[in-house]
């Protein structure tokens, strides 16, 4: 790290420097230090996708992270790729699918599609399986969350 | 049929997007975990690595020394016993005397960080005295050396024997032109769901305590903190935040929260435990383990004369609901056919194993799995098709079962006509190459307890407050328990629904049991049928005094007016009328805002055997599901394809929601079915990650065809009945049926795995049956 | 779960990491995508003081038809199509490497190194003091197979089968300069589940090297799991073959998945070369290669089962090269 104390790094667009040890993980360092507690801790493993975030833009598990890693690089957490106002094309077909229900994994879901229809706006099923792959639901059987996906995929047209 | 009438209603029967879901796609929701308090401490349990020892001594001078550790508690602070059945209360909030499990909590500690927490756990020293172990409840039977509870049946491990005869069935096989029997191995599964188990609790100098809990059943936990802490309930808040998932998981009051409520009242300050999820694994609560004998005899047509049911549950080291648990393993059975003759014997015994309990379509899945395969299997030797089997035996509505369930609607003959024509049954069924089949399996579970968990029998199940003040917004207060169902968005939409406003003007309030009426949670599918109809009572009332209010304003009889969005008009004269709030502050003059309350409780039904009120319900759902198949013959995977999910859940009010309880619901019956199991070596959990735990992926899910049959229940809220538990019951046995029909192998043991597929086609063809050719 | 105190180091070459790994002998760790490590940090197993980041290293990053660097992410070598096509049998493995948001993070080198796995390794603190610790963390003795001298934590990478059909070697530096192996002896024949490499622990991965005629060999990899995503391998079968018309010119078959390191079977495939890949001479080879693993009972399926499943993989991969040969 370029300076032992503080991490520096961009966050939901705004760069930030925050104290930071060596062994902190991007999850606790978010939810603990920067009260960012959109990003859900699930298992601390790496194994259920609830703690998804954008790191450079890509899906990332910031469970399995050091957040001295960070430094110089770009993180979006689900408050930051949120609008101001109202709904991303995303969060408004996950709330009309009701690909929701108990909502704990939903900003990780979020996070995956919003990046999957970012780099690929008009997936087919087969690719929204794949990419969701990696999210675990424990409420839906995913059936509304790939339904949500490819509506909101039609949306982007 | 109901699934194409149009719904005479505005909002109920549509799909209604769930009114928290944009707070939930920005993560704005705010679950327990997010919860931080000033001065906040963090609060660790340790855990025992024994599973049956004596604790003779616990010594924590050394831990309580460290700086940053503000307390540290053992079982004998907080020693009275509690549990969620008033008649086993048996557990306590941390192991006095003995730990029963690997994953009893035998201490805890409140520190300023996790790294001292940790920290101090590792310096509280433990004198234990290892006892045998009881992992296999068979062994429990007999008296044993060391019982796990002294409250187990006279020396042995036995928590609760149920023996229930009705009928003659003895009498019924001897003339029975056919009988068959399947014995059913079912290994025990989890609820898994995705936000771990957490609490807060603060304790404040004005000597009250309040706690924020991810919870099922805040009333159930709001009773447990009292009796347990010694303080009165009115001294005691509890909140619950929004809840990720529950599936039964969250719904026994957990020894981790009365820790985290007497750590804040030891400390002063407010404390946070987190169950990280390997503990979450141990404190289970899951599926029961379970074998199940089952014996059924019929006529030479098929017309079932008898069951006969012996169930031997493994209870693991908790009473918790198992005294539910072990009549529901039998009398579940009782529909959705006629059963004439019932005989069962079930037994919960007690092993050193993490504790079972309530998961979804508990007490009902294992059964009916065993049920259906052997009826599947009766179907066949007969020479019947399937359908007609249970056709031929269909309970008829308003009829009452030979243990006194009253049964009023079913849609069950609808059901049936509905999956088998979706599916292309009869040309299908029997007709496809080896290694493809389909299957069908049925199901019939509560819709809702009649006789709750309850301490006060006469109180209602379920209360529902409004108050509507000056702009006409209304706050709905009840302690329902959304964890994700959708019925926050239920209680709103009846609410709108009635009173003919926008569902936006409708907020429901946090569960606060400082200012929420009691509803007793979410569990046993109770939640549609009693807080709907508690909350319609609610918006009838209020209803009824803005109409006099408008009645009124117009000077004619309340009777003579009808309400339509924001206006009162004549029925004779729709010209005249005011609007909503004209009617409103007419009725707020000289008494402020309006409030109103609604409740719901069941009126008396079953028998008044020992035993009668188990499965006793205001309604029950039924299903018939068709799952097609396909078996890799040399590999023993298994594809489920497709599921036609025929249901009747009355009328469905909320369609998103009954399809997404329904879809979820297959997901984990096939999860139970294809490969998640609590795996054990000795009395150690091999699997406690959700890595080694199988929930399925998305590849993995069928497509779900959703055929919603019901009409209306004469009792349900505009004619509902449940959709949150019994849409799994069926999922299992449809697959299991598939499967022999696919390659002519009946599985009994779950979860069919592909060793045991294999092991399966390997007996068959070394026996040289030849099925479909192969 | 929070992680013990360490201190990461971030070194941006080769020569500083090896030199630092030097210095730091036997009290580091290499800290790669983190996705196999960070985990078995938090739950305690073999903490080491120091942590070397790799990822300012620039030379370790990169790929191109013949070379990966060890840092390479894994979902680079997933999106790049053309890399795919080139080699499908790799492609096939990248693809079904645990999930994409490991990909995300995790590395080439990273799943060549992967930590070998036991149902009795990969668990908690409390839950292997609750045992006994084992052979290798914190304890002497094996709850596999009860002995206190072999380990039998099973090798659970995908990439290491599907590179060696192809002849894949590894560039490797230390103290004393660079150097290069092939792939497959990268694994210690000699080893077990603990002393799983055949290089010094202060060696550095660099890179992956594939030869020039690796594109002209055609290959699948086939992998058995409970679930499609998440799950390392409980085995995985590669194997690639040249054809002349119908014979075979060359074959090769590499298995994980199922021993404490994956192993190619030359001794087994080459005296097929030169004939024609006829169905019985593949279920011969198919026999005898199941008869040649051993797994044990430390996943979740039963070795026997796993075993048995070596000859279906090995045939059906195979089937799958001689139909893209024939298409």
């Amino acid at each position: 790290m370029s300076s032992p104390d503080r991490l520096r790094f961009r966050l939901n667009g705004q760069p930030v420097a925050v104290p930071c040890e060596g062994a902190r993980i991007l999850l606790d360092l978010l939810r603990e230090d920067l009260s960012l507690t959109g990003t859900k801790r699930g298992c601390d493993l790496g194994t259920c996708g609830c703690c998804t975030v954008l790191v450079d833009g890509r899906p990332t598990l910031s469970c399995l992270t050091l957040a001295a890693l960070m430094e110089g690089r770009s993180v979006d957490t689900i408050e930051g790729i949120s609008p101001p106002q109202g709904l991303s094309p995303v969060q408004r077909a996950f709330v009309e699918h009701g690909a929701t229900q108990c909502g704990f994994c939903t900003p990780g879901f979020v996070v995956t599609a919003t990046a999957l229809l970012r780099d690929h706006p008009h997936p087919s099923r087969e690719e929204i399986v794949r990419a969701i792959s990696g999210n675990l639901c424990r409420c839906t059987g995913y059936t509304k969350i790939i339904e949500a996906i490819e509506s909101a995929a039609r949306e982007t047209v | 049929m109901a699934s194409t009438a149009p719904s005479p209603y505005r909002l109920l029967g549509g799909r209604i997007p769930y009114v928290e879901g944009p707070l939930k796609v920005t993560g704005r929701a705010e679950y327990t975990d997010d919860i931080k308090r000033p001065g906040m401490l963090v609060g660790r349990l340790l855990r025992s690595p024994w599973p049956h020892a004596r604790l003779r001594s616990i010594d924590v001078r050394e831990a309580r020394a460290l700086p940053g550790v503000f307390a540290v508690l053992t079982g004998e602070r907080y020693p009275t016993p509690f549990g969620v059945l008033p008649i086993t209360h048996d557990e306590t909030a941390i192991a006095v005397g003995k730990a029963r499990y690997i994953g009893d909590i035998i201490a805890a500690v409140a520190a300023a960080d996790e790294r001292t927490a940790e920290a101090a756990l590792a310096r509280i020293r433990v004198d234990a005295e290892p006892l045998p172990e009881y992992l296999d409840p068979r062994v429990g039977l007999q008296k044993v050396a060391e019982p796990i509870h002294a409250r187990g049946l006279a020396g042995t491990n036995i928590q609760k024997e149920v023996v229930q005869h009705f009928g003659d069935v003895d009498a019924a096989f001897a003339r029975a032109a056919h009988t068959t029997r399947v014995r059913g191995v079912f290994a025990g599964v989890t609820h898994a769901f995705t936000e771990p188990l957490v609490t807060v609790a603060e304790a404040t100098p004005d000597g009250r305590l309040t706690v924020w809990s991810a919870t099922q059943v805040p009333h159930y936990l709001h009773r447990s903190l009292s009796e347990v802490l010694g303080i009165p309930m009115h001294r005691i808040r509890v909140i619950k935040p929004e809840v990720g998932g529950g599936f039964g998981g969250k719904s026994d009051p957990l020894p981790h929260e009365i820790v985290c409520a007497a750590l804040a009242l030891e400390t002063g300050r407010p404390v946070k435990i987190l169950v990280d999820r390997e503990d979450v694994f141990y404190t289970n609560h899951g599926r029961h383990p379970t074998q199940n004998d089952v014996r059924i005899a019929t006529d030479a047509e098929g017309r079932i004369l008898a069951y006969d049911i012996d169930a031997l549950i493994d209870g693991g080291a908790w009473s918790s609901f198992g005294t539910v648990t072990t009549y529901y393993n039998g009398v579940l059975a009782m529909g959705p056919y006629r059963v004439p003759n019932f005989r069962y014997k079930g037994r919960r015994v007690y092993t050193t194993k993490p504790p079972s309990g309530a998961m979804r379509a508990h007490g009902g899945t294992n059964i009916r799995y065993s049920v259906e395969v052997a009826l599947d299997q009766l179907a066949e030797e007969l020479g019947v098709d399937p359908f007609v089997l249970r056709t031929r035996n269909a309970l008829p509505p308003n009829s009452t079962t030979v243990n006194e369930f009253r049964i009023t609607s079913t849609s069950f003959l609808a059901c049936l006509e509905a999956a088998r024509a979706a599916s292309g049954w009869d040309a299908t069924f029997r007709k496809l190459p080896y290694g493809e089949g389909m299957g069908l399996g049925c199901g019939f579970y509560i819709s809702g307890s009649n006789s709750p968990i309850h301490f006060t029998p006469k109180m209602p199940q379920s209360t529902v407050h409004l108050k509507v003040d000056m702009d006409g917004g209304i706050a709905v207060h009840s302690m329902q328990a959304d964890i994700g169902q959708g019925s926050n968005t239920l209680l709103a939409a009846i609410v709108a629904e009635v009173l003919a406003v926008d569902l936006d003007r409708v907020h429901v309030q946090r569960v606060d049991s400082d200012v929420s009426p009691i509803d007793l949670g979410s569990y046993s599918s109770r939640v549609t049928f009693m807080m709907g109809n508690a909350a319609r009572a609610a918006a009838e009332e209020l209803k009824g005094k803005l109409a006099s209010a408008a009645a009124n304003l117009l000077d004619v009889a309340p009777e003579e007016l009808e309400l339509v969005p924001e206006r009162f008009r004549l029925r004779a004269d729709p010209s005249r009328g005011v609007s909503f709030l004209e009617a409103l502050h007419r009725a707020m003059e000289h008494v402020g805002a309006l409030t109103a309350t609604g409740s719901y409780q069941t009126r008396p039904v079953g028998g008044s055997f020992k035993g009668a009120r188990a499965g006793t319900a205001p309604a029950y759902s039924f299903a018939a599901y068709v799952a097609r198949v396909r078996v890799d013959e040399e590999t023993g995977e298994i594809a489920v394809r497709k599921i036609w999910a025929a249901f009747d859940c009355g009328r469905p009010l909320n369609r998103l929601a009954v399809e997404g309880q329904i879809e979820g619901s297959i997901h984990m019956g096939l999860g139970q079915l294809l490969g998640e199991t609590m795996s054990y070596r000795g009395g150690r959990l091999l699997n406690p990650s959700l890595l080694e735990y199988k929930i399925p992926m998305p590849q993995q899910m069928p497509e779900v065809e959703i055929l919603l049959v019901g009409g209306d229940d004469p009792e349900g809220p505009f004619g509902a009945k449940e959709a949150g538990e019994g849409p799994l019951v069926a999922t299992l046995p449809a697959v299991g049926n598939a499967l022999h029909d696919a390659i002519g192998v009946r599985f009994h043991e779950l979860p069919i795995t592909p060793d045991r597929v294999l092991r399966g086609i390997d007996e068959r063809r070394k026996e040289g049956r030849v099925w479909k050719g192969a | 779960m929070h992680l013990d105190p360490f201190e990461l180091h971030r070194p941006t070459s080769v020569e500083a990491t090896v030199r630092l790994a030097h210095e730091l002998h036997g009290r580091f760790d290499y800290l790669a995508g983190g996705t196999d490590l960070l985990p078995n940090y938090k739950m305690h197993l073999n903490l080491r003081p120091h942590l070397i980041a790799l990822h300012d290293v620039a030379e370790l990053s990169g790929h191109s038809p013949t070379r990966i660097g060890a840092m390479e992410r894994l979902a680079a070598i997933d999106e790049d199509a053309a890399y795919r096509t080139a080699y499908p049998v790799v492609g096939d493995a990248v693809g079904e490497i645990a999930t994409p948001l490991v990909r995300a993070s995790g590395t080439v080198g990273g799943n060549l190194l992967v930590e070998t796995r036991c149902f009795f390794f990969n668990q908690s603190y409390f839950w292997r003091e609750s045992l006994g610790f084992c052979l290798k963390a914190d304890g002497d003795k094996c709850h596999v197979v009860p002995q206190k001298e072999v380990c039998y934590a099973t090798f659970s990478g995908d990439l290491a089968p599907a590179l060696m059909v192809l002849g894949a070697e590894v560039e490797i530096a230390g103290p004393t300069g660079r150097r290069r192996l092939p792939l497959g002896d990268l694994y210690d024949a000699k080893g077990d589940g603990i002393r799983r490499l055949a290089i010094a622990p202060g060696e550095l991965l660099v890179a992956v090297h594939l030869p020039a005629d690796a594109g002209s060999w055609r290959g699948r990899y086939r992998k058995l799991r409970v679930r499609p995503s998440f799950d390392f391998p409980e085995l995985g079968v590669a194997v690639a073959a040249r054809f002349d018309g119908a014979r075979v010119q060359g074959l090769r078959i590499a298995i994980g998945g199922v021993e404490p390191r994956p192993r190619q079977f030359d001794e087994l495939t080459r005296p097929l070369e030169g004939g024609a890949l006829s169905d019985d001479r593949v279920r011969e080879l198919a026999a005898r290669l199941e008869r040649s693993v051993r797994p044990v009972h430390n996943t979740f399926l039963a070795p026997d089962y796993r075993r048995r499943m070596v000859g279906v993989y090995v045939r059906r991969a195979l089937a799958d090269v001689r139909e893209v040969r024939a298409g």
